[in-house]
């Protein structure tokens, strides 16, 4: 109902009873329970929110999608481009950090950055803490997370053929990376 | 007076100075003769147009019109702060720019402090309405252009109702939504949303900015010359205007949020 | 507060989901992106790309808002598409150069502030607020649109000097078109007083717009035989020919094409940066200068129509 919008600093009306927890978009100040976006308050689960699809900045276990930027030993950089399913506009980027122990979840002490990332992959992450003043950290050390695009040195698209290898169709040569598992497979 | 030649733009003449007139554009009333408002009653503003989501490329936007003041205003961000120190709670960065051709004098294209002043003025106005906590380590941007200018004091008030505006377009937390506006003390009356001509004869001036939902005051800009008590008449009587244009603002707000969702069903 | 990422997505519809997916892969795979609309002769925004239909439906709605600035001489609001340009013209008096004793200025200069796009940070003007200033200046300066011998008020002292400057207020790709349109038509709204020079006073004494009969405001002397009109068009992957480029598409295309008329849609300049079409493909190589021109004739007839009722 388009009647039900509600604006900043707008009461919130609620139901008799305990107080709901509180989500998104919506604050409790002097006891008062006010929108603090524009949108229509909905009980998501035991909470009520306001939702608005926009571009939010990442926080501490969102999934990021980003391409790898840079590499050294110890890190891979990231360009946050996705955050939780939203795209930010383009020249709106974050930086992220894969730090080689957050890559995989075993072995973390083998971790090989080189073997595992390279320039221009996409790469789906969560983010694990808001990081430095610099860069948020973000870990792939999931099965469903690391590599889900990449191009291969002939420049084609490649398909994962295990979680730590992809291989070109062109040439059928087998390149090394920490590869998410693709969705829809069981 | 032209600025020094910039070689990245075209650059004109050295020297250029607006076209005198043998007539003065209005009679200046002298002495203490009573001065009587023309056109609109004393507690009255002007008109306002506001037009959310115009600017398709920023996360949020709005343009507003009050006769002859223009101001366009896009928000970009939250986005990443830029060389700066971690910081738990996020800035709120606002920056206004004349148009060239926007005052009765053209503005050569560099900034100059009244574009800051104004910024800073408008930052105030709606620093305390943003939950700047929910957005650590990022940067809201509030950019304004000013297309046409009448008044100092109508600019900083329509350029802070049409942030406010753009702030909830762009779906930016906060706590109430912030409206502004001004009034003038001329000779023993107060005009309320004075144009620069009617500010040219003022005493003293104040702009009010508050969040009418929460009967809070965001800001209040004095400058001039005004009695104690003429302070706070000018802040009442913008207090109560506020909030009749909270109302033209919350219809614009709504009519723009139905229409998306009727476009998203 | 937020606390789960899939929260974000549990009261959002199945549309709206779908809008979601696709948005992320044109963020993600931009070059693939496009290139499945133009498969199907179609672009993003819903243009049409068949040859057949270009005419019709390749080009974005064009509208022009003239003379609702007061503080200008002349002003013109101009938006195509979402491209949103606002023009304003100050004209301001000062003494001619010693070379060129009866002649004004006309200058020029357009101005990306960041409030437009993404793209641009405040400060001073981009490298591509340079190249669109220089281009723009050399069009509306260079073909005689504006005779700068009537901007003389009196020959070796006085002449006026019109300040021309567009404003991006969205930025939405193809600027250079809509704020060439924007330049002139805020010249055509241009209403300049009577000025005097006076010689005892070593200064221009202006009659101010109505208040002496005798002395009334002017227009400017244009050249209505010019009036420039810009048509850009972009080429992706060497195959396709994109008219009036949208910002999502400008980065993604290797040529850009400008075909510049006059009011009789006669060729004034033309510009190609890039390789253009390859041959054997769709288009062929030779003959995409000619279809540029000739997709740039149909298009000014319609809008010259429109803008200026011939």
């Amino acid at each position: 109902m388009a009647s039900d919008i509600v604006l900043p600093g707008q009461p919130i009306p609620l139901p008799r009873g305990p107080v709901p927890q509180l989500g998104r978009g919506i604050y409790e100040k002097d006891s008062q329970v006010r929108a603090s976006l524009v949108g229509i308050p909905r009980f998501e689960g035991s909470s009520l929110a306001i939702s608005r699809i926009r571009p939010q900045p990442p926080s501490p276990n969102s999934i990021v999608l980003g391409f790898v930027t840079r590499l050294s030993p110890l890190q891979a950089l990231l360009s946050i481009t996705v955050v939780d399913g939203v795209p930010l506009p383009p020249g709106e980027e974050f930086t992220g950090v894969i730090r080689s122990q957050d890559v995989r979840a075993t072995e973390k002490d083998k971790v090989k950055i080189s073997d595992c990332f390279r320039g221009g992959d996409v790469v789906r992450g969560i983010v694990i803490s808001l990081g430095d003043a610099r860069s948020y950290f973000v870990s792939t050390a999931r099965n469903d997370l690391g590599v889900i695009a990449a191009t291969s040195e002939a420049g084609v698209t490649m398909e994962p053929v295990s979680w730590q290898e992809m291989r070109c169709p062109k040439t059928g040569k087998v390149e090394k990376r920490k590869c998410a598992k693709p969705e829809g497979i069981p | 007076m032209q600025s020094a030649f910039d070689r990245r733009r075209i650059n004109g003449p050295e020297e250029s100075s607006p076209p005198v007139f043998a007539t003065e554009a209005l009679e200046i009333p002298s002495g203490n003769a009573q001065k009587t408002r023309k056109g609109r009653n004393t507690s009255d503003i002007r008109p306002i147009f506001l037009q959310p989501g115009l600017i398709s490329q920023a996360n949020g936007s709005a343009y507003i019109e009050t006769e002859r003041i223009k101001i366009a205003c896009s928000v970009y961000g939250p986005r990443q702060s830029k060389n700066t120190v971690y910081s738990e709670k996020g800035r709120l960065n606002v920056e206004l720019k004349f148009a060239p051709f926007s005052c009765e004098r053209r503005r050569a294209p560099l900034r100059d402090a009244e574009d800051r002043s104004i910024a800073v003025a408008i930052q105030q106005a709606l620093l305390s309405s943003v939950r700047l906590e929910m957005f650590p380590k990022s940067t809201i941007d509030v950019f304004l252009v000013v297309i046409e200018a009448d008044g100092i004091e109508g600019c900083i008030a329509s350029g802070s109702i049409a942030a406010s505006t753009a702030l909830a377009d762009a779906g930016i937390d906060m706590f109430g939504l912030v409206m502004s506006c001004s009034a003038a003390v001329v000779g023993t009356e107060i005009w309320i949303d004075p144009t620069q001509e009617e500010s040219n004869l003022a005493d003293g001036s104040l702009v009010l900015a508050c969040m009418p939902a929460l009967g809070s005051v965001t800001s209040v800009w004095q400058s001039g010359r005004m009695t104690p008590s003429q302070v706070l008449t000018c802040i009442e009587a913008c207090e109560s205007k506020c909030t009749d244009i909270h109302s033209v603002v919350a219809q614009s707000l709504l009519d723009s949020a139905r229409a998306a969702t009727t476009t998203n069903a | 507060m937020d606390s789960a990422s899939s929260s974000v997505n549990s009261t959002i519809s199945a549309a709206e989901t779908e809008a979601l997916k696709a948005a992320t892969f044109q963020r993600l795979h931009p070059r693939i992106y496009l290139e499945r609309f133009l498969e199907e002769q179609v672009r993003p925004d819903g243009r049409s790309t068949a040859q057949e239909s270009l005419d019709e439906n390749g080009w974005r709605n064009v509208e022009v808002n003239v003379g609702s600035i007061s503080t200008a001489s002349g002003s013109a609001l101009v938006r195509l598409g979402n491209t949103t340009v606002v023009c304003g013209v100050k004209a301001e008096i000062c003494e001619p150069e010693l070379d060129n004793p009866e002649e004004g200025f006309i200058v020029p200069n357009i101005d990306l502030p960041a409030l437009c796009s993404p793209k641009f940070k405040p400060g001073p003007p981009t490298e591509e607020a340079q190249v669109l200033s220089e281009r723009l200046n050399e069009v509306v300066t260079a073909n005689g649109l504006v005779p700068l011998s009537s901007l003389c008020i009196c020959p070796g002292k006085a002449a006026w000097v019109l300040y021309v400057d567009a404003t991006v207020i969205n930025y939405d790709g193809n600027v250079f078109d809509a704020a060439l349109l924007a330049m002139v038509c805020a010249l055509r709204d241009v209403s300049l007083p009577h000025a005097d020079f006076d010689p005892e006073l070593g200064r221009t004494i202006c009659s101010r717009p109505g208040s002496d009969l005798s002395k009334p405001p002017h227009k400017l002397a244009m050249q209505e035989d010019m009036l420039p009109m810009a048509f850009s068009f972009g080429v992706f992957a060497g195959s396709h020919l994109l008219p009036d480029p949208t910002a999502f598409e400008e980065p993604l295309l290797d040529t850009a094409i400008s075909v510049i008329l006059d009011a009789h849609a006669q060729v004034l300049a033309l510009s190609q940066l890039g390789s253009g079409v390859e041959t054997g493909q769709a288009l062929d190589h030779t003959d995409t200068l000619a279809r540029c021109i000739s997709l740039a004739k149909n298009r000014h007839a319609v809008l010259k129509k429109k803008l200026y009722g011939t």
